[in-house]
C-alpha cells in the first residue's frame, strides 16, 4: 500500500526542496494547468483568463477573515500538485501560505518559481509602517495587504495573473492575451461605473470593524472614524470603543464597514450606541450572493455603499 | 562607472554573506513565557496543598535556513541550573518529494500531543494517559524520517519513523516504584529506541476534517536500578502503542470551530516493577526486585469549543491505568476557558480534578495560567 502511495507522490510531478532555484516546466500541450489560489478573487482572474485551459481552486471559501484561513488537506494536496499558486502577498495569508508552501515540496510554486504570483508585486502600498513594533498591534511589515478590496487594483491583479500563466504555460499565450484583453474591458468599463456612482461619496464618514476597506476609503476620500479593533488584530476593548462611539456621536458618521467574519454581537452593540448603521459588505468573492467574480463583488459593495449614504443622508 | 570592491567581485553578487560582521543572514528569534497562579488541594492532606505562583517556562527559540535544503532550529528552556535544550534539529528536505530527514534533538512523533510543548497545548498538562505511559515530555537524540503523499484530492497520509539513543522520560510522572530506570550510553544497533507513526487526515465535508493516527514508542532493553538495596535488573523492554482519532469542524467564517479528540493507549512489556522486602528493612541482604511482563491500557479524549478566533472552552477526560502491582486506577477531569488577548497572549482559567479510584482519593487544581509569544514563532502542519 505505501508502495502504491509513494509512486502516486513521484507521478505527482513532486519538485524538490523548497528555495531551489527555479525551474523551467514545460506543460504538455493536452494538460490544462492546475492553479491554486488563496483567494476566489485571484482564483476567478486566473478562470477568466485560462478558461478552459486551466483547472483553478482556491483555498479560502469567501467568508473567513484572511488573516486567520485554516487549511484543508485537499488544500495541501492541490498545492503539491500545482503548476501555479496565486496569492495576494504582503504577509495578508501570512497564517496559512507558509506553512503549505513549505510542506508541499512543489519547486515550481516557490517564491521565486516562474509559477509563484504574489499579485500584490508592483503595488503601491497604504500605511506602510515607519516603525515595526507589535505595539502598533498584528500590523504588516509591508504595509495594508487588502489590495483586493481596491477598486482601482484590479487591473493590477489581474495583469500579474495573466503574466504568471504566459510564464507557466507560454504555449497557450495567444489564448490567455485575446481572454485578456476581455478582462481588461470590462475592468475598465467597471472602473468607470463605480467611479461615477462615486462622485460624491468624497468626505462621507465611515468607521469599519478591521483596515480592512482602507484602500475602497482612500479611492473615494471617505473620511475614517476609526476601527472597532483598538490597533490592527487586537480585539475591541471596551475603553476603545466607548471613545469610538463618543466619536461618532459628536462628530457623524454615516455607516460602519464590517465582513461577515466581523458581522458580531461587537458590532451590533455598538451599531445601536452610536446610532449609526452597520453594514456588512464582501472581503473576499463568493461569500455573498452576487460576489461570484472580482467585479460582481465591486458592485456589490458599491451597491451597499450607495445604499447606505442614501439613508444616512434621508435621516439628518 | 561606479567601481566595484574587490571583495564584492570575489564573491559575486548571488554568493551569499560574504561579510562575517553583516547580520543579513541572522536567523529568526523568539521567546515564550508561560506562568501560572494555581491552587492545589490534595485529599490526602498533604502539605503540598496551596497556593503557588510560578514561571512554568521560559523557552527561546531561533530558526533558520542553512542552504535551500536544509533548515535548522534550536528551542532552549531557560531553568534554574542554566539553559536545558529542549530540541536541537536540522531538517534536511533536500531528498526529493514530500520526505523529510530530520537529525538532532527533537520531540517524538507520537500521536497529536507529544511533539508539542506545554504551552501550546490546550490544557494545562498532557494528558494524564500520555504522562503515566510516556511522561511529561519526550525528546530523544536521533534521527527521523517522514514522508506525505496525497491520496486522491482530499487526502494525505503520512508515516514517519524515528531511531534514538534514549527515550526514557527524564521524570517519571508516576513512579511505580522507588527505582530509576536507565539506557546504556552505547548499545546494539537493535537496542536504539524507535518509533513510528502512521497519520492519514482528509476533508469530510466542505466545513470538516477526519484525521486518523497509529503510533508506537518501542525500547529494546533498558535496566531497572535500586540503589538503596543495591539491585538491579537488565534486559527489559517496553512497547507504547496508540491510536488517535481527531474530527474539526470550523464554521464559514472560520470563527466557530469544534474540536473533538481521542487516543487509546497500551503500555506493555517488563513494566510491572515492584522491590520485594520480607522483613521491611531495606539494605540487609533480603530485598529482590520484582518484574512482571505486562500490558495496561489508558486513553484521553477531550472536546473544544472556539466561539470565536480569540475564545474557547473545552474538557478534557483521561484515565490509566498503572503497571504498579495494585493496578492502580487514575483519571482526571479538566475544564478550561482560554481568552486571547491578541494573537501574541493568552490567558486560561482551568479546573482539575483528579482520582485515584484504588485509593479513592481525589485531588483539585484551579490554575490562572498566562503565556506570552514574542517574535517570530510559527508551525507548520501538525500531523
Amino acid at each position: 500500500m505505501i508502495q502504491a502511495l509513494l509512486f502516486i507522490a513521484s507521478a505527482a510531478g513532486i519538485g524538490t526542496a523548497p528555495g531551489a532555484s527555479a525551474v523551467a516546466f514545460v506543460l504538455p500541450s493536452e494538460e490544462r494547468v492546475r492553479v491554486l489560489a488563496t483567494i476566489p478573487d485571484l482564483a476567478g482572474f486566473v478562470r477568466e483568463i485560462g478558461g478552459e485551459r486551466v483547472d483553478v481552486d482556491s483555498i479560502s471559501r469567501g467568508k473567513e477573515d484572511l488573516h486567520s484561513v485554516t487549511a484543508r488537506p485537499s488544500s495541501l494536496v492541490a498545492m503539491s500538485r500545482a503548476d501555479m499558486f496565486v496569492e495576494v502577498g504582503l504577509s495578508l495569508e501570512i497564517a496559512f501560505v507558509p506553512g503549505l508552501l513549505h510542506s508541499c515540496r512543489n519547486a515550481r510554486v516557490q517564491p521565486g518559481s516562474p509559477g509563484f504570483v504574489s499579485v500584490a508585486q508592483g503595488w503601491t502600498v497604504s500605511k506602510a509602517p515607519a516603525v515595526l513594533s507589535r505595539q502598533a498591534g498584528d500590523v504588516h511589515p509591508q504595509g495594508n495587504p487588502h489590495i483586493n478590496l481596491d477598486p482601482r487594483a484590479g487591473l493590477h491583479m489581474a495583469t500579474q495573473v495573466y503574466e504568471g500563466l504566459v510564464r507557466v504555460d507560454p504555449g497557450s499565450k495567444a489564448l490567455y492575451d485575446a481572454r485578456f484583453e476581455g478582462l481588461v474591458l470590462r475592468l475598465k468599463q467597471a472602473q468607470t461605473r463605480w467611479s461615477a456612482m462615486a462622485e460624491d461619496w468624497k468626505g462621507r464618514k465611515v468607521a469599519t470593524y478591521h483596515s480592512e476597506y482602507d484602500y475602497l476609503i482612500e479611492a473615494y476620500g471617505l473620511e475614517s472614524v476609526g476601527t472597532l479593533e483598538s490597533k490592527p488584530g487586537i480585539p475591541p476593548t471596551p475603553k476603545h470603543l466607548s471613545e469610538l462611539v463618543a466619536n461618532m456621536k459628536s462628530g457623524g458618521c454615516d455607516a460602519i464597514l464590517s465582513a461577515q467574519w466581523s458581522n458580531n454581537d461587537t458590532l451590533a452593540r455598538v451599531s445601536e450606541a452610536a446610532g449609526v448603521q452597520a453594514v456588512v459588505l464582501p472581503n473576499q468573492c463568493a461569500g455573498m450572493k452576487g460576489a461570484d467574480d472580482w467585479v460582481g463583488m465591486m458592485d456589490l459593495i458599491h451597491d451597499r455603499l450607495e445604499q447606505a449614504f442614501a439613508k444616512s443622508a434621508a435621516t439628518k | 562607472m561606479p567601481s566595484v570592491p574587490s571583495q564584492a567581485k570575489q564573491a559575486g553578487p548571488d554568493s551569499g554573506q560574504a561579510d562575517r560582521f553583516s547580520n543579513a543572514f541572522n536567523p529568526a528569534f523568539s521567546f515564550i513565557v508561560d506562568a501560572a497562579l494555581d491552587y492545589v488541594d490534595l485529599d490526602s492532606g498533604s502539605d503540598e496543598d496551596g497556593f503557588d505562583l510560578s514561571l512554568r517556562i521560559l523557552e527561546v527559540a531561533s530558526q533558520a535556513w542553512v542552504d535551500p535544503s536544509a533548515w535548522a532550529y534550536f528551542v532552549g528552556a531557560a531553568e534554574e541550573e542554566g539553559l536545558n535544550i529542549e530540541e536541537a534539529a536540522v531538517h534536511y528536505v533536500g531528498l526529493g518529494s514530500q520526505t523529510t530527514l530530520r537529525a538532532g534533538r527533537f520531540f517524538i512523533d507520537f500521536g497529536k500531543q507529544m511533539q508539542t510543548h506545554v504551552h501550546e497545548l490546550r490544557t494545562l498538562e498532557r494528558p494524564l494517559a500520555l504522562r503515566a505511559y510516556l511522561g511529561d515530555e519526550v525528546k530523544g537524540d536521533g534521527v527521523q524520517y517522514d514522508q506525505w503523499a496525497a491520496v486522491g484530492d482530499k487526502s494525505a497520509l503520512r508515516w514517519s519513523l524515528g531511531v534514538f539513543a534514549n527515550l526514557l522520560p527524564e521524570e517519571a510522572a508516576y513512579p511505580v516504584a522507588d527505582v530509576a530506570l536507565e539506557i546504556d550510553e552505547r548499545k546494539d544497533l537493535g537496542d536504539l529506541n524507535f518509533t513510528g507513526r502512521v497519520t492519514a487526515f482528509r476533508d469530510v465535508s466542505e466545513n470538516g476534517t477526519l484525521q486518523l493516527g497509529a503510533s508506537a514508542r518501542i525500547i529494546p532493553e533498558y535496566t531497572v536500578l535500586d540503589e538503596v538495596n543495591d539491585l538491579s535488573e537488565a534486559e527489559l523492554g517496553n512497547e507504547v502503542f496508540g491510536v488517535d482519532l481527531t474530527y474539526g469542524w470550523i464554521d464559514d467564517t472560520g470563527q466557530r470551530r469544534w474540536t473533538l479528540g481521542v487516543e487509546a493507549l497500551a503500555n506493555s512489556g517488563d513494566i510491572e516493577l515492584s522491590v520485594l522486602d520480607p522483613d521491611g528493612t531495606p539494605a540487609n541482604g533480603d530485598e529482590s526486585l520484582n518484574v512482571k511482563d505486562e500490558t495496561v491500557f489508558g486513553f484521553y479524549g477531550f472536546l473544544d469549543y472556539a466561539w470565536s478566533k480569540y475564545r474557547s472552552a473545552g474538557v478534557q477526560y483521561s484515565r490509566a491505568t498503572l503497571s504498579d502491582a495494585a493496578e492502580t486506577e487514575l483519571s482526571e477531569i479538566e475544564l478550561y476557558t482560554t481568552r486571547w488577548l491578541s494573537e501574541y497572549h493568552r490567558l486560561r482559567l482551568v479546573g482539575v480534578w483528579s482520582n485515584d479510584d484504588t485509593a479513592d482519593e481525589d485531588s483539585y487544581r484551579v490554575a490562572l495560567q498566562y503565556t506570552a509569544i514574542i517574535g517570530s514563532h510559527g508551525h507548520g502542519i501538525n500531523w
